[in-house]
């Protein structure tokens, strides 16, 4: 009996040698096994990963609330410093806008009767869901925040996120506590989009730049820079008219499109549940028939609007 | 003569201190301070704390540590999982092998091995990030943050430094 710790080190330490010697190859095999299954969206790589970031998401939580009253204090220190010319750009503006709400008021009153002719049968509005940015847009290799919006809130795969005015990406990840957006900066999105004033259809794709690409423009696409550029609801993942930015740069580097949103800024965001089911809904969730050819029909169509509540 | 509880829990917290300060001092890298633009070019911390214990306490730095702070890199910044824990394990190796080079010698010398090593790192980060988006990501951003790592590299190494002296020991 004495003689039992012996030999357990006995057997123990041809492992431990053979564990050092090996360890290192097998942990870099095992970090290129990872890529691969997690290009490969295995089904428990995923699991892991929102296993962990919901188990530091309190941390996370906690962390950025001094981080975002240091970025209201440097807000408010610019704001005095131009607290001046911004009274006049305002007035300005103000006096702009104030022509355009006769406009809209005079085409809201248009639009209500000729509705109410062809008895339109208007979208259900969005269910909308606040949360706090609770990590950054994540360096150079990769564009997504995490938001404080699980999946006991409504978070689920597939929601767009807008912040302020402006479309900032889509649901990619959820947990019970946490989601994460991926941005529609990142290498990997790909947002259809319509450019609004010509009707041309497009699809924004991210490089890791704050100005990604508009591409697969029609042939015959006359944009000009400072076209709005919203998202055409195509795919039936997105809704249609979630404004995303303007044109910035038409060249031979492609169309460059700057989004609404201020990167830099990114503190509050809202999950937008338009009820519809779409390529990356909840499994089980019936897929849209066919992509809508006009985009509006998105969220027009009575099907797409009785499929999302009968949704439990 | 056997070391009593007390004295071997000492001994394993001041020999887990590597790990968990980096594992703290990446938080930054993930949390939004609110500065314009800078998690676009935020030094990588995990980079440089596992060169520093690589080259000056590999013994406390063991690959499988390396691949635990690489993962939680990766899964809390939002990288293709094995992304960062590949590239902090090529550097652990280098760094180890080469430790001889480092050790003894004034700190530029370190500085310089750094900036060489980490430049091979952050190529290799590209060049997986191409190859799995199957796209080419042409942004001034990862050159930015290569330099940012570099030139912040001898205030991380003064904390390391500290906390060699004072928690490790």
């Amino acid at each position: 009996m004495a003689s039992r710790p012996v030999s357990f080190t006995r057997v123990a330490q041809p492992v431990r040698s053979l564990w050092h010697r090996f360890a290192y190859a097998a942990l870099v095999l095992a970090a290129f096994g990872l890529m691969l299954l997690g290009k490969a969206d295995v089904v428990i790589v995923e699991r892991a990963r929102v296993a962990v970031t919901d188990a530091v998401t309190p941390i996370l939580e906690v962390l950025s609330e001094p981080a975002s009253s240091m970025t209201r204090v440097f807000d408010q220190i610019a704001e005095l410093r131009d607290l001046r010319g911004e009274v006049d750009r305002l007035r300005e503006e103000n006096g702009r806008l104030r022509r355009w709400q006769h406009v809209a008021g005079g085409l809201q009153a248009e639009n209500q009767a000729l509705r109410n002719l062809t008895h339109f049968v208007a979208p259900p509005g969005p269910k909308v869901i606040s949360g706090r940015a609770i990590s950054n847009a994540g360096g150079p290799f990769v564009r997504s925040i995490l938001v404080n919006i699980g999946e006991r809130h409504g978070a689920r795969r597939g929601l767009a996120a807008v912040s302020g005015n402006g479309f900032v990406g889509v649901v990619v990840e959820v947990g019970t506590h946490h989601s994460r957006v991926l941005l529609m900066t990142d290498l990997n999105s790909q947002i259809p989009v319509i450019v609004q004033t010509t009707r041309d259809p497009g699809v924004l794709a991210g490089d890791n730049s704050n100005r990604p690409r508009l591409q697969f423009l029609p042939q015959n696409a006359h944009v000009s820079t400072g076209d709005p550029v919203v998202t055409s609801g195509e795919g039936g993942v997105l809704p249609a008219g979630l404004p995303i930015g303007v044109i910035t740069a038409i060249g031979d580097a492609g169309v460059h499109v700057k989004p609404i949103v201020d990167w830099d800024r990114l503190e509050y965001v809202q999950l937008l549940d338009y009820r519809i089911e779409g390529v990356s809904g909840a499994p089980g969730a019936k897929p849209l028939k066919a992509a809508p050819a006009y985009p509006i029909k998105a969220s027009e169509d009575p099907a797409t609007v009785t499929s999302g509540s009968r949704r439990p | 003569m056997t070391p009593g509880l007390a004295q071997r829990l000492d001994v394993w917290a001041r020999n887990m201190m590597p790990s968990v300060t980096t594992l703290f001092l990446a938080l930054p890298n993930v949390v939004p301070l609110g500065l314009p633009a800078m998690s676009d070019v935020m030094p990588v911390v995990t980079l440089m704390a596992v060169f520093y214990w690589s080259v000056y306490r590999p013994d406390l730095m063991p690959p499988a540590a390396v691949f635990v702070l690489g993962l939680a890199h990766d899964i809390l910044a939002g990288n293709p999982t094995g992304l960062m824990a590949l590239t902090l394990l090529v550097i652990h190796g280098v760094a180890v092998s080469q430790r001889q080079v480092f050790v003894g010698k004034p700190f530029f010398v370190a500085w310089l091995g750094f900036a060489v090593i980490s430049a091979g790192g952050f190529l290799l980060m590209w060049i997986m990030t191409c190859i799995l988006a199957a796209e080419l990501l042409l942004t001034m951003a990862v050159v930015f943050q290569y330099l940012m790592t570099v030139v912040s590299f001898p205030l991380a190494a003064w904390i390391f430094v500290r906390v060699h002296r004072y928690l490790v020991r």
